[in-house]
């Protein structure tokens, strides 16, 4: 029973983190895709933390939430935030 | 004495986390319903200060009474408070942020709209 | 039945709510017809996503993941700021 609840957590976790990554692959607006990414970020945060990794879960949090979604920013600041065909 | 305290705080704690829980999915089902950026800010004010907040204080108030934590529950309960603090001081300040910055930079038209003074100040 | 067993079992009610709120945030988030709305449901997400950790710590009955909820507070706010700031057509750090 306890088992079922964990892989339940996991699976959708890891789901959604699948979907915010082809959305943030696939989107012209590389903004709107900056924020997908930073979507599945939060998402893999919990899958870190089911799988029971505290240094992971550290990092990932400050990284791919923070500081990536600040780096890539500054970059579409300075060029352009539309993706050409 | 000391035993009945715990067990009130901890049935007020869990009085707290469902609240919380329920506070959670009324906020989600606003964002998801309500028709424009402005009006979905009330949603996303309950979703933040409600779901997280509250479920966060009564984990703090529910600490104490888990022995199987040993000296580590004083952790949980600390850990608790300080999240909730901060994210009581950090999301109406991002949701203002974001606000004045949309309606600055004109993203969204302020749909429901009776008269604007801010807007009509920048001219 | 003791409190803690009344705690676990409780914990196991509350933790389906917290998954369906995740969910419609999603959907929110996916379909947003602008960045804000976007930006306005991951920062949610993100805030209840280190209320639910702190949750599973008493599911796991395990204290050494609680940081990690604090960090991850943190650094969704400041991803607000980041995107008000570009949307204020000002340089990040003035």
């Amino acid at each position: 029973m306890f088992y079922l609840l964990h892989l339940i957590m996991l699976v959708l976790m890891m789901s959604i983190g699948f979907v915010f990554a082809f959305l943030a692959i696939m989107e012209r607006d590389l903004l709107k895709a900056v924020v997908f990414s930073a979507g599945q970020a939060a998402a893999y945060v919990i899958v870190y933390y089911l799988l029971m990794s505290p240094d992971i879960v550290l990092a990932y949090a400050a990284i791919g939430v923070g500081i990536y979604s600040a780096v890539m920013i500054i970059a579409i600041k300075k060029t352009e935030r539309y993706e050409k065909v | 004495m000391i035993e009945l305290v715990k067990t009130i705080l901890f049935f007020i704690g869990m009085g707290l986390v469902g609240l919380g829980a329920v506070f959670d999915l009324i906020g989600a089902l606003g964002l998801l319903r309500f028709p424009n950026f402005f009006v979905r800010l009330h949603a996303a004010t309950i979703g933040a200060i409600g779901g997280a907040v509250y479920p966060l204080i009564g984990v703090a108030l529910m600490a104490p009474s888990l022995e199987s934590f040993g000296q580590y529950r004083w952790y949980l309960m600390g850990g608790a408070i300080i999240t909730a603090l901060f994210i009581v001081l950090a999301a109406p300040t991002g949701s203002h942020a974001l606000a004045r910055a949309t309606h600055r930079a004109k993203v969204v038209p302020v749909e429901p709209k009776v008269v604007d003074h801010l807007e009509e100040d920048r001219g | 039945m003791n409190l803690e067993s009344l705690a676990t079992t409780y914990v196991i009610i509350i933790i389906p709510v917290f998954l369906t709120a995740f969910i419609i945030y999603i959907i929110r988030a996916v379909k947003g017809p602008s960045v804000p709305d976007s930006v306005l449901a991951i920062d949610a997400l993100s805030y209840d996503a280190a209320a639910f950790m702190i949750i599973l710590a008493i599911y796991f009955k395990s204290p050494f993941l609680i940081p990690g909820a604090i960090i991850l507070a943190i650094w969704a706010y400041a991803l607000d700021i980041f995107v008000a700031k570009y949307y204020e057509k000002k340089e990040l750090g003035e």
